[in-house]
């Protein structure tokens, strides 16, 4: 390693809304190695690499690069120092091509050359094992395409340094590694890889480097080799010690066994449906969801989980096959509000932009699925009393932190908003309840309060369809997986045969 | 057969000339929509152009320097509504109706000041330079090459800013600002400055073509002449889907709609002008219909951006 | 729409400053060109506000406007553009003065007004149709239809009141002259027509369904948040359709009770552009009901003083549209500054 780092942050510092998310934080980054982010969601890895990039100014603090001090206020200057970063939700534009997005930028004179970015980008390709069709729109690759994407656009960029935003949250095991081969020939080439995730087991694996993270400020920093040496579970102690109080270590939910007698309540028989552009998302897919158990859903994201639970949901049309709940066909029973009276209920994976109405009160979301039904509404005519004594029950019996129904629910946090979205569909008292992603985003004491209260719902009857991009999660609280590979459940496997491994290449559509 | 022949040549040239304010207007939209700028301020700028066209021109005499008085204005127009929905981020329809409500009364006013009620008529303006050669051809000799100098200029347009939009580095960004301007903005391009660009030129477009309708097509002012030929640039542009040349084509349908009532009258048939004026907008609104399910904005549209949120 | 309306907590504070803050401009261009806005501004309010003559007017004046802007307060709330008003406005207007005169000899008087008001309201309704279809059909934009509309019926009104409908007596084209025993009665012991009650009526009742019921809670969910309305089981398009129909029959109402009441007959060309008045009125009152009655006065005295002052002080009556302009963009000014202020 030289002595000179190529990049060094001394004592950045910052605030969002008085919320503290950087705490004067020291990060240095040298040519050639590996320097992993760690920490949980909202420890500010991402801040600070946003910062790097331009994204976000600082409130206090300095940045200096090859040993001088820089002043980045936009990303234009960060890419001119040469710092490329790959965003977890991608910086591309969906309606343009690949070669388009990969120059945008750096066109280099007015008029476009592209037999001079072709060969540019061929030389590149070859020298990190990477292939991008060229002419295809954005919207139409894959999210592992779209990364390759955009690492592909930083190395056009000639960055010496490449960040990588949480890069294998979107990715299968087999994707990953690939991502790690290009990693590490980046770092032979003598560049720098900042690494952000959550995961020990990758982060152990690859870096140099671990700085870890915990509400902002920098708690630790490691070698990756020690890590290594002292083998995986001393490493994982390691960092747990660090990343945890004791107390907060992460359990992995009980395990609740119930009675293996199997009580089918929903099937979907051959279902086939389509996508927003008229594609075949759903190819015969055929599925029985036992009365209280929890049925996860594994796969990449993509594969057909929105569609899923959107034509459970009533939101998306079959096109054909069969939808059956307790015996009776309910395929042409459409409309998310037949669907809610028929008993399924359906918690969305956008709540910020589907699953609420942010301008509106806690009271008036509350009863987004139940304003038709006495007591919220006699006669077409509302009825604010009874609509807030809901609303208030729920807020006490869901723990949900605002102080009273009338708040717009636009100022809460992400995990109360969860919270209201769980509260409104389990107050239903649902017979299936499909739920896609109920944990994203949330940190971890929500997740858990949330993974509990599915655990609570299928003990007391309830269907649970328990979609998640996240395996380790289905892992702990699933009693069979189903993985969903472009439109089709290609196995089902129980929960004591299921393991990282065989979920994972099933997820990549390969069948044992 | 000469009768024909009159109707065509007549149809030919009006639907040409009427279709040139609308043209001017929709190009520069389409710049605009396609940064994610929704300019609603159009028929404001229109009329501001028309007005300040036929003021400057008759204040100096000198018709072309109409033209110029009608750009800048426009430019200076494109720049406020730039300022309020760019930096302000102020919500563009409100933006947009309330620039329009103002620049038209404001320009009724300043006429109706000015001018009280007379309508004086510029001299020398709606004059038409002759192709030579060109227009000595039979029959369409006449009408399309026999037309005020703007019309050759703003055909010559189309093609250029095609070309400027989807073949040069700054149409992609354009593009790009506005579908994901964020992404854009990461991947250092400008954001603010090139939806400044577009919204000045769009200005200046729109301005240019309310100066045709003034001082290119006629001679004079009058409060109404826009009559919504702003909005009908807007359906252009969504007909054209931001390509120049669709949006040129899109024209020409609106403006041979235009054209109907002189061409009526050149056909000597009995219809009343009234139920024709309405013809233009019942086309828009067919057109609308019938593209209805394959209309689709710019991701952005509408859409202030602000990094970081 | 979505950052700018619908802030519960919002003091009344930003809409009177856009109020001062467009008077002060206005005043700038008054300046301009060489008038004295103090002389001006103190004619308009000593004329519009300090003469019977004047509030009078404009308490006349008011019914047309509560009744617009109740339809676009339906409009708005649903986050739906109907920029239509003016051409609803006209058909309603149309269809009274043409089939009101024909209704004379056989209707009672009651049966007569309700059944000549429902006419309006059916106009407007009509007139609004494509553009909510379009809208809930194909989520067509309905800024740019109901825009287009208004041309299409200022076109075909003239075009009626010409030929098919002319009552060819007189010279300039309109319809047959409504009997005076059959206008719209005054409100007792005044020259204020019935209309003004009619209209507080309707905006109070439009506002308490928006508040109240089911049907306005769902227009309100469609405003906040469309997918989350599609996603909770609602029938966005019903609600679309609903909501828009029902702001263009207000308007057709407010059409057909300008005739009744002021007009008597329906004349080519007339067209009083409540739009560009009531769509800032919508704004500034920022969709509550109550707040429209307050500025509806103010903004027909706006209407009333400036043609009391266009013909004293010889300032075209344009200068009040210049008002109306600069009153939206610095509403949506102040709202920008508004949320710099919260957070």
């Amino acid at each position: 390693m030289n002595n000179q780092p190529l990049i060094r942050l001394k004592a950045i510092t910052k605030r969002f809304k008085g919320v503290i998310a950087n705490d004067a934080v020291d990060f240095d980054l040298y040519p050639g190695e590996v320097h992993t982010l760690l920490g949980e969601n909202g420890a500010g890895k991402s801040t600070l690499m946003h910062i790097l990039s331009g994204l976000v100014q600082p409130d206090s603090g300095s940045i200096e690069i090859r040993g001088e001090s820089v002043n980045i206020r936009s990303p234009y200057d960060s890419l001119r120092h040469g710092i490329g970063m790959v965003y977890q939700h991608f910086a591309l534009v969906p309606n343009l091509t690949v070669i388009e997005n990969i120059i945008l930028g750096f066109e280099e004179g007015l008029i476009l050359n592209r037999k001079r970015t072709e060969s540019v980008l061929k030389q590149i390709f070859k020298e990190f094992e990477l292939s991008l069709p060229l002419d295809e729109k954005i919207s139409n690759l894959s999210v592992g395409e779209r990364q390759r994407v955009e690492i592909a656009k930083a190395l056009f960029h000639r960055s010496d340094v490449l960040i990588l935003d949480e890069p294998t949250s979107v990715l299968t095991p087999i994707e990953s590694e690939e991502l790690f081969n290009t990693v590490f020939s980046m770092r032979r080439m003598g560049k720098a890889v900042v690494f952000i995730t959550h995961k020990l087991k990758e982060t152990i694996g690859i870096s140099d480097r671990i700085s870890i993270l915990k509400l902002g400020k920098k708690v630790a920093e490691m070698s990756g080799e020690d890590l290594r040496q002292v083998g995986e579970e001393e490493g994982y102690r390691r960092i747990f010690d660090v990343m945890f109080d004791n107390t907060q270590l992460p359990k992995d939910t009980t395990t609740i066994k119930r009675s293996s007698e199997e009580m089918p309540i929903l099937e979907l028989d051959q279902v086939v449906c389509l996508g927003n552009f008229g594609e075949m998302r759903l190819k015969k897919l055929s599925l029985k969801l036992n009365k209280g158990e929890i049925f996860g859903i594994a796969g990449v994201d993509g594969n057909g989980q929105k569609e899923l639970a959107e034509i459970l949901a009533g939101q998306r049309k079959v096109v054909s096959g069969r939808l059956i709940l307790d015996g009776n066909d309910i395929t042409h029973e459409e409309g998310a509000g037949t669907r809610t009276d028929l008993g399924i209920s359906y918690i969305t994976d956008d709540r910020m932009q589907e699953g609420c109405a942010l301008s509106m009160s806690v009271a008036e979301n509350s009863i987004l699925r139940l304003f038709k039904r006495p007591p919220f509404s006699r006669r077409k005519i509302m009825n604010k009393a009874n609509i807030n004594r809901h609303a208030e029950a729920l807020i006490r019996e869901f723990d949900i932190k605002v102080s009273g129904p009338d708040v717009d629910v636009g100022t809460l946090s992400g995990g109360n908003i969860q919270k209201i979205l769980l509260a409104r569909e389990l107050s239903l008292h649902p017979k299936v309840l499909v739920c896609n992603k109920p944990t994203q985003g949330l940190d971890a004491k929500t997740t858990r309060y949330v993974k509990d209260r599915l655990q609570q719902e299928s003990v007391r009857g309830t269907a649970v369809l328990f979609i998640s991009s996240d395996l380790d999660e289905l892992l702990s609280c699933s009693d069979r997986i189903g993985v969903l590979y472009d439109g089709e459940l290609l196995d089902i496997v129980n929960r004591c045969d299921a393991n990282r491994e065989n979920i994972g290449k099933l997820m990549l559509g390969i069948r044992q | 057969m000469l009768f024909e022949e009159a109707l065509f040549v007549t149809v030919l040239a009006s639907t040409l000339r009427g279709s040139m304010p609308m043209l001017l207007a929709a190009l520069g939209e389409t710049y605009a929509e396609s940064a994610g700028i929704l300019n609603l301020g159009i028929e404001g700028m229109m009329v501001a152009g028309a007005f300040a066209s036929f003021l400057v021109g008759l204040q100096t005499n000198m018709v072309p320097l109409g033209f110029l008085g009608a750009a800048i204005i426009g430019a200076v127009l494109g720049g406020i509504i730039g300022f309020l929905v760019i930096g302000l981020r102020l919500n563009q329809i409100v933006v947009g109706l309330g620039m329009t409500v103002f620049t038209s009364a404001f320009c009724n006013l300043l006429h109706r000041i000015i001018f009280g009620s007379q309508f004086p008529m510029l001299w020398g303006a709606g004059m038409t330079t002759e192709i030579p050669v060109l227009s000595k051809i039979p029959i369409i000799g006449q009408p399309l090459f026999n037309q005020h100098w703007l019309v050759y200029v703003t055909l010559a347009l189309v093609p250029v800013l095609y070309f400027l939009l989807y073949r040069t580095s700054l149409g992609l960004r354009i593009r790009a600002v506005g579908e994901t301007p964020w992404a854009a903005d990461a991947s250092g391009v400008n954001v603010y400055g090139i939806r400044y660009l577009t919204i000045i030129l769009a200005g200046v477009l729109a301005s240019t073509g309310g100066a045709f309708l003034a001082i290119g097509d006629l001679a004079f002012f009058i409060p109404d002449m826009v009559k919504g030929r702003g909005y009908i640039a807007i359906v252009v542009v969504m007909l054209g889907r931001w390509n120049p040349i669709k949006v040129f084509l899109g024209s020409l349908l609106f403006g041979f709609a235009l054209s109907l009532t002189s061409a009526l009258q050149v056909a000597g048939l009995k219809v009343s002008p009234d139920f024709i004026l309405t013809m233009p907008y019942l086309v828009v609104i067919l057109t609308l219909i019938i593209i209805a399910k394959s209309t689709s904005l710019p991701a952005a549209l509408c859409v202030p951006y602000k990094r970081g949120e | 729409m979505k950052q700018i309306l619908y802030d519960k907590a919002a003091p009344a504070a930003n809409s009177i400053l856009s109020v001062i803050s467009a008077f002060v401009v206005g005043g700038v261009i008054l300046l301009f060109i060489g008038k004295n806005p103090f002389t001006l501004y103190g004619q308009l309010f000593l004329q519009g506000m300090g003469s019977s003559l004047g509030v009078i007017e404009t308490i006349i004046k008011m019914a047309p406007l509560l009744m617009v802007s109740a339809g676009l307060l339906v409009a708005f709330s649903g986050g739906l553009w109907n920029l239509g008003v003016e051409g609803q406005f006209l058909m309603g207007a149309i269809l009274t003065g043409w089939l009101a005169p024909k209704l004379v000899p056989f209707l009672s008087l009651p049966v007569y007004f309700i059944t000549l008001g429902g006419i309006g309201f059916a106009g407007g309704m009509i007139w609004a149709l494509l553009p909510a279809i379009l809208k809930a059909r194909y989520n067509l934009n309905e800024i740019i239809i109901t825009l287009m509309m208004n041309y299409v019926a200022l076109n075909l009104v003239t075009w009626m009141v010409k030929g098919p409908i002319n009552d060819l007596s007189v010279v300039p084209a309109q319809t047959k002259l409504i009997p005076m025993t059959h206008r719209m009665p005054m409100i007792p012991f005044t020259r204020i027509h019935l209309g003004l009650i009619i209209g507080l009526i309707v905006i109070i009742g439009v506002y308490w369904i928006i508040r109240r019921t089911t049907m306005g809670y769902q227009i309100r969910v469609l405003f906040a948040n469309k997918r989350a309305a599609i996603h909770t089981g609602m029938n966005v398009k019903r609600i679309i359709v609903w909501s828009l129909l029902t702001s263009g029959g207000f308007s057709g109402l407010a059409g057909a009770i300008d005739v009744l009441a002021i007009k008597g007959l329906f004349q080519g060309g007339w067209n009083p552009m409540y739009g560009i008045t009531c769509i800032p009125l919508v704004f500034l009152a920022r969709l509550n009901g109550w707040a429209v009655i307050p500025l509806s006065y103010f903004f027909s005295f706006l209407v009333v003083g400036g043609e009391f002052v266009a013909r004293d002080q010889g300032v075209p009556v344009f200068f009040v549209h210049v008002l109306e302009g600069l009153m939206l963009l610095s509403f949506a000014a102040g709202e920008h500054i508004g949320k710099g202020r919260v957070t």
